[in-house]
């Protein structure tokens, strides 16, 4: 047992020949010779990297544990479990879900391990029951709903202007989300006090921020860095529309046939036209002044229809009824 | 013109006043802004319509008021882990070893993180919390005034660096500056609070001084076992050290120069040194102050041998206390009754008048004075006689309360009334007691870990032993293993209720815990298992469930690869094999049998029976004279009755007959 006894004290040197030669000699032989004696003692104090390795590797394939969904019962308290909007967990959710492109001639994957079921936002803290216990909690911070607005109707009447904002949670270093500062201010300009001039001033200085369908006007400020500030701004801005839009500028006289939002029938080329045509109907007669005949023929019920049926085709569009009405007041005029 | 200005102008401000209502009001009503709405306002109408719109006034809250309300409304999930792991089968931990090795390196890394903010603080200057946060800034633990002066000195005892400060005191005296008063008062009661050894840097590395290292095996020595952690630092109050060399060079001294070293003594063991230091503060002409006279309460019960000479000491001063118009607080009662603990039968009829001395000036008891009582009345020694009735008027006193820890025996409380119960067999208290943990903040006096297991192991015991199998099994899924891992001992608890109440079908679930928690290594646990289904048969599916729960257990003690596997023994080995063979699975259990030979181990006579009996249902008359051969080369005494049964029951050649009486001849030989 020589070798035995003079290998471990050499190993140190023996390994800084080996690496300075780069190539076996004879004296790792020995070395490795040494190993394969048994020496358990200094095998277990200088090979401890390999066993363990070994045992690692065989660790983790042992540690194939059960998921924690084999010990929930059927009626167990979900929102115990996903109490906050937390990603999805399939060792914790006990429904066999699978989601992502089906394999060939397969079937989508299943839950463990899913990537796709990880990504998207879940709901599974916000079961009927979970919403039904965060109303109950948040019950005491409410106050009563006055009584006498209990209809949309009577809202709308009583407070024409809702303000919209957003608070938000979330846990992170810093309280404070940059997109808590944005305010949306919406009124219906039905409920403002304005006269025609003063409406389409006002629908014109807004621009994109009305809406004709609902008729209302939406300000959405978010230029200032606090929540009151873009508050103040959109409350200014409402005054300053209201107000301009009553005020008639001078050069608001220069407006032309082409600024007109909606078509007008007086002066137009078909009013021209028509005057012409039915004046040349006329038969030959006495000359009479034109300004009456101009007064008479405008008002001829024909006339009227005429009007009416134009009007409405350029500002409303073509449709059915339009192109009838276009088509039956131009025969009773022309007597066809 | 005017008139329309003026009509305009009504309108614009009736409809601004309607705007700048109507936006609050939209605030409040649409959506809640998150707290900080600090203005009140008045409760608004809006007139000007048929019926009168009243706005409620706003209700304001504090900042956490609505993530608490939400809060209340989780439970605890028994099935999860501790909330501090991740929530992967993987990576919860599965018994309470690895529980604390992941605890622990969480931590370890939370220190590692706070070392290095705090060893390179230029890197870590910039501050992401909004509103700040202070305590993740890096901290100066470093000294920054290095010359002599009062102000190096004040910073070395905010910093609580004990050899520092003192020298640096010693300094200051050397170059003649006079130190204030309330100064070295300061300094003196950082050398006293920790024992004139630096405090050991709660993120660096432990630094083993001489002295630390000395004392400790001093303390090994003196204690044998210590139990916790703490008990290895327990320092000793060495003669003649800074704190007493300051104070008699002090030129003035005050109340709270002795108070520092009279506390500072208590704490670390010098008891008849801090009653001297009372004597001579008295003799000053000076008065103690509420700290000094807790602390010569709680050291009265060391420096007295006999009970009533302790209880004597601390009536007197109690009185002088009295005289020296201090008023007494919660910590000085328990302070009494802790002493009381400690002498015997007199505390039994001391404490009640104690206790109403409290209730008379108004202190209300802790956690710690329930359990101070609880410790007088219920010695480990004596049994209950007659006793009962002080735990559960204890537990009706307290039902309902919320406690907040104000003493630091508080979190003994628990684990000791759980004691109790167990010592006392007495179930309804046990759940009353548990029940107690559910009320508003008493689960933070609980505990740490460790106390929390003591705790939830006795609950366990106490169910295990005197409730019914559907009860404890329901509480065994609500404790384990969420709150609590058992040791072994409360595996083979479960066992034996299992036992009491016939319902040993679910041996094989609990194997399956058994496993898990890492207790498949205690051979007594396992025997004990194996013995229980071995015991009987069953019907035919419990009867396949075992078979397969005993093969399982056969593997481990076959397997090599990953520890050390356990030894046969021959109870393990037979009631395998008869658990086997009751599930008629006569091939495996034919294995086991040559097991035997190689584990050196006798089988039983009732195990060759069984075998017998099975041999004959399926009327293998080889197997037969096999049994007999193997029961001859372990000389079994039953041999020459099977070989008497088998010649007998069954069809034998003349090969078979043949070795059956060369058998019988060597039997009859060596006989």
């Amino acid at each position: 047992m020589a070798a035995s006894t003079f290998c471990p004290a050499l190993l140190p040197l023996l390994r800084i020949n080996c690496k300075f030669n780069g190539v076996y000699t004879r004296i790792s032989l020995n070395r490795r010779a040494a190993y394969s004696l048994g020496l358990t003692a200094s095998n277990g104090v200088e090979r401890q990297g390999l066993p363990e390795r070994g045992n690692q590797g065989q660790r983790r394939q042992r540690r194939a544990v059960e998921p924690r969904t084999e010990r929930m019962t059927v009626d167990q308290d979900w929102t115990a479990v996903y109490p906050t909007a937390a990603s999805f967990k399939p060792n914790s959710v006990p429904l066999p879900v699978r989601m992502g492109y089906p394999v060939k001639r397969g079937v989508p994957p299943a839950k463990k391990g899913n990537l796709e079921l990880i990504k998207i936002p879940n709901f599974l803290h916000l079961t009927p029951e979970a919403i039904k216990k965060h109303c109950e909690a948040l019950k005491p911070f409410c106050t009563e709903w006055p009584a006498a607005l209990d209809s949309d109707a009577k809202c709308e009447e009583h407070f024409p202007i809702q303000v919209e904002s957003k608070a938000y949670v979330s846990a992170g270093p810093s309280l404070r989300n940059p997109n808590a500062r944005i305010i949306t201010l919406t009124v219906k300009l039905s409920s403002l006090n304005l006269d025609e001039h003063a409406r389409k001033k006002l629908i014109r200085l807004s621009g994109e921020r009305y809406n004709k369908d609902t008729d209302t006007l939406t300000i959405t400020t978010d230029s200032c860095p606090m929540k009151q500030q873009n508050y103040d701004y959109a409350m200014y801005l409402l005054t300053v529309l209201y107000h301009e839009s009553w005020k008639t500028e001078a050069w608001e006289k220069e407006k032309t046939r082409a600024d007109m939002e909606e078509y007008v029938w007086e002066d137009s080329p078909s009013q021209k036209n028509i005057l012409e045509t039915l004046l040349r109907m006329r038969p030959l007669g006495e000359k009479e002044e034109e300004g009456e005949v101009r007064e008479e023929l405008l008002g001829r019920v024909e006339v009227q229809e005429y009007k009416d049926s134009v009007t409405k085709l350029k500002n409303e569009g073509e449709t059915e009824t339009n192109m009838q009405q276009y088509k039956e007041a131009v025969k009773k005029l022309l007597n066809i | 013109m005017a008139s329309s200005y003026t009509h305009v102008g009504r309108q614009i401000h009736r409809a601004t006043k309607l705007v700048r209502r109507d936006v609050k009001d939209a605030l409040q009503r649409r959506y809640f802004g998150l707290g900080s709405a600090t203005f009140q306002q008045p409760a608004a109408t809006v007139s000007g319509s048929a019926e009168e719109i009243v706005i409620p006034r706003k209700k304001t809250w504090n900042k956490e008021a609505v993530l608490q309300a939400l809060a209340s409304t989780v439970n605890r999930d028994p099935t999860a882990s501790h909330y501090v792991f991740q929530d992967d089968s993987y990576l919860t931990p599965r018994t309470s070893a690895e529980f604390k090795l992941y605890s622990l390196a969480q931590e370890s890394g939370r220190t590692a993180a706070k070392y290095f903010i705090n060893t390179y603080p230029k890197y870590f200057q910039k501050d992401f919390a909004n509103p700040h946060i202070p305590c993740l800034m890096p901290e100066t633990l470093e000294l920054q005034v290095n010359e002599v002066s009062e102000a190096a000195l004040i910073e070395r005892i905010q910093l609580r660096k004990v050899k520092a400060a003192v020298d640096m005191y010693d300094q200051l005296l050397q170059a003649g500056t006079p130190v204030s008063l309330d100064l070295t008062n300061d300094l003196l009661d950082l050398i006293s609070l920790y024992g004139d050894c630096d405090p050991a840097r709660g993120d660096a590395p432990e630094q083993r001084t001489e002295e630390m290292g000395e004392e400790q095996e001093d303390v090994k020595r003196r204690k044998g076992m210590p139990q916790k952690a703490s008990d290895f630092l327990r320092l000793v109050w060495r003669e003649n050290n800074n704190a007493e060399r300051i104070f008699n060079m002090m030129p003035e001294r005050n109340r709270r120069s002795y108070g520092a070293l009279i506390r500072g003594m208590v704490k670390h063991g010098a008891y008849s040194k801090a009653f001297n230091t009372y004597t001579d503060l008295l003799n000053n002409r000076l008065t103690g102050d509420v700290h000094i006279f807790n602390a010569l309460i709680s050291a009265a019960p060391e420096v007295r041998e006999k009970y009533v000479e302790k209880w004597d000491l601390i009536v007197d001063l109690l009185k002088q206390m009295a005289e020296q118009k201090v008023k007494p607080t919660l910590l000085t009662f328990n302070a009494v009754l802790k002493a009381l603990r400690r002498c015997g039968s007199l505390g039994r009829t001391q404490a009640f008048p104690v206790i109403n001395e409290m209730k008379a000036l108004g202190i209300a008891p802790s956690l710690a004075t329930y359990d101070h009582v609880l410790g007088i009345f219920y010695k480990a020694a004596t049994s209950a006689q007659g006793h009962t009735e002080i735990l559960q008027d204890v537990l009706s006193e307290i039902s309902g309360k919320s406690f907040t820890a104000q003493d630091p025996d508080d979190v003994e409380f628990f684990k000791d009334a759980m004691r109790i119960c167990l010592a006392t067999k007495d179930i309804e208290q046990a759940y009353r007691v548990h029940s107690l943990l559910g009320v508003g903040e008493n689960w933070k006096l609980l505990g740490d870990s460790y106390y929390q297991s003591i705790y939830y192991g006795r609950f366990f015991n106490l169910l295990c032993m005197m409730e019914h199998i559907d009860v404890v099994l329901k509480w065994y899924k609500e404790l384990i293993p969420s709150l609590y891992y058992p040791n072994s001992q409360g595996m083979r608890d479960l066992l034996q209720a299992l036992d009491t109440d016939n319902r040993l079908d679910l041996i094989p679930q609990i194997w399956k815990d058994i496993k898990r928690m890492g207790h498949d290594n205690k051979t007594e646990l396992v025997e004990e298992m194996l013995s229980l289904m071995a015991r009987e048969n069953q019907i035919p599916e419990v009867q396949q469930s075992f078979a397969d729960c005993a093969l399982d257990v056969k593997a481990l003690y076959t397997q090599t690869d990953r520890r050390v596997p356990l030894s046969w023994s021959a109870g393990s080995l037979s009631s395998i094999t008869s658990i086997l063979l009751a599930a008629e699975r006569t091939q495996q259990a034919w294995e086991m049998l040559k097991l035997f030979k190689l584990a050196n181990r006798v089988p039983s006579e009732s195990l060759m029976n069984q075998f017998l009996e099975s041999v004959k249902a399926s009327n293998n008359a080889q197997q037969a004279v096999e049994l007999v051969q193997i029961s001859a080369s372990f000389c079994l005494s039953i041999t020459p009755n099977l070989m008497e049964r088998v010649q007998q029951e069954f069809d034998l050649t003349e090969e078979q007959r043949n070795t059956l009486s060369d058998l019988e001849s060597s039997t009859a030989m060596s006989d």
